[in-house]
């Protein structure tokens, strides 16, 4: 594991800020803004990754806390996949029941590239697009695009600018959206929870936060579905970038390109 | 090995530390009462790093915990309710609040980055999160209605 946690327990002054984060938010507890039909919910995860930020550029953290915090990001997200392990292990016949479901429901990851796609080239991007846009980008993205392309290709650059996108905006998106979606469109949340498992750990979290506020009486096995979605991808995740993400989104490219330029004939 | 272990369940402590506190807070539950619940949390995250480590398989050692935490709570399993009421008091909200205030504090590292992408990015960025979102929700919606399900 790449995530080594030597004496992270250590830095008293970094866990005292979160902990000072901790009591702030949950002091400040949930809100809800009503947004047309729909509904944001603002939960203290939200406020927690704001203030964190907020306290990257105070003199309470320094940059090597800001790396060790990455590591502890990972140590607290285990606790949160033994916690769906645990709801997940009673739901077991309805998990079964849901099986074919939440086998399938992990191509529908891969939909994100026929939408993605065409508006990336449409922007005038070129083979950044295939980095950009074969996955949501995460750390096992991240070694299978450099690995093939290396990452100052374009394709590298793409899958980059990607990550880093997700890293700052994934979970505060995610949170945001999750209770939006759910409270507009005519899909049952239980479908919403086997979409949490989109490979990231805090997304997985900012986006389940509000399903479970939202509908308290179906916690226990909305919380069963995210786990099960969220352990589905992170065991197969990659391999469904490998050998279906990744080609798919180099032919569809190509596909793309040929339309756009035969477009741009007839035009002249 | 022993050392590693040593060092994980020390920072496990703080986390689940934190987490019992915001676990008072935001939704009442006394610390001393959520406290078997987190340990046995606890216990099966450092079984599953075990078994990563032990193991030969390319498999994140996540996939390991989520495995362990689901088989010791299957009904009929010895244990399995008193394990489940225990960690039952550990809210899942609770446990999200500590994970986002550390990702936001790592997330101040990337900033100076994150202000150079261009505009295109974030509007791909978010269609991206927004198309794996929806495309999972929307295939499993067509199959839990066929199923009758939902």
């Amino acid at each position: 594991m790449s995530n080594e946690p030597r004496g992270l327990w250590k830095d008293w002054r970094l866990h005292a800020v979160v902990l000072g984060i901790v009591i702030l938010t949950e002091l400040i507890g949930t809100y809800e803004i009503a947004i047309g039909a729909g509904v944001i919910l603002l939960l203290p995860m939200l406020y927690a990754v704001v203030i964190g930020l907020g306290t990257f550029f105070t003199p309470l953290i320094n940059k090597a806390q800001s790396k060790k915090a990455e590591t502890l990001v990972f140590m607290s997200v285990t606790l949160l996949i033994a916690k769906f392990g645990v709801e997940a292990g009673p739901a077991l016949p309805e998990l079964i029941e849901a099986g074919p479901a939440l086998i399938l429901q992990e191509i529908g990851n891969i939909a994100t590239v026929l939408i993605a796609l065409p508006v990336a080239i449409f922007l005038g991007l070129k083979r950044e697009t295939i980095g950009m846009t074969h996955s949501i980008g995460r750390e096992a993205n991240l070694a299978l695009i450099s690995e093939k392309f290396g990452v100052s290709s374009p394709e590298g650059r793409g899958v980059v600018a990607m990550y880093i996108f997700g890293t700052i905006f994934g979970a505060i998106f995610m949170g945001l959206a999750s209770g939006l979606l759910a409270s507009l469109l005519p899909i049952s949340p239980l479908s919403f929870a086997m979409a949490t498992g989109i490979g990231s750990g805090s997304m997985t979290a900012a986006s389940l936060g509000p399903l479970v506020s939202m509908f308290p009486e179906q916690s226990d096995i909305i919380t069963a579905y995210s786990g099960a979605s969220n352990l589905l991808t992170s065991v197969t995740g990659l391999y469904m970038s490998l050998f279906i993400a990744l080609p798919l989104a180099e032919k569809y490219y190509s596909l793309v390109m040929k339309i756009k330029s035969k477009g741009k004939g007839v035009e002249k | 090995m022993k050392e590693k272990l040593i060092d994980w369940t020390l920072t496990l402590t703080i986390v689940s530390a934190l987490t019992l506190i915001g676990n008072m807070i935001g939704y009442g539950v006394m610390p001393l009462t959520a406290l078997p619940g987190i340990i046995t949390l606890m216990a099966i995250v450092l079984a599953g790093m075990v078994i990563h480590h032990y193991l030969p398989f390319k498999v994140p050692s996540i996939a390991y915990i989520g495995i362990l935490g689901f088989l010791v709570t299957i009904p009929g399993v010895p244990g399995a309710e008193t394990l489940y009421a225990w960690t039952a008091e550990v809210n899942l909200l609770a446990l999200t609040t500590p994970i986002l205030a550390y990702a936001g504090i790592s997330i101040g590292n990337s900033w100076a980055d994150f202000a150079k992408l261009g505009w295109k990015t974030i509007i791909i960025g978010m269609l991206v999160l927004l198309g794996t979102y929806l495309g999972s929700a929307i295939v499993a919606e067509i199959i839990l209605r066929i199923q009758g399900i939902v």
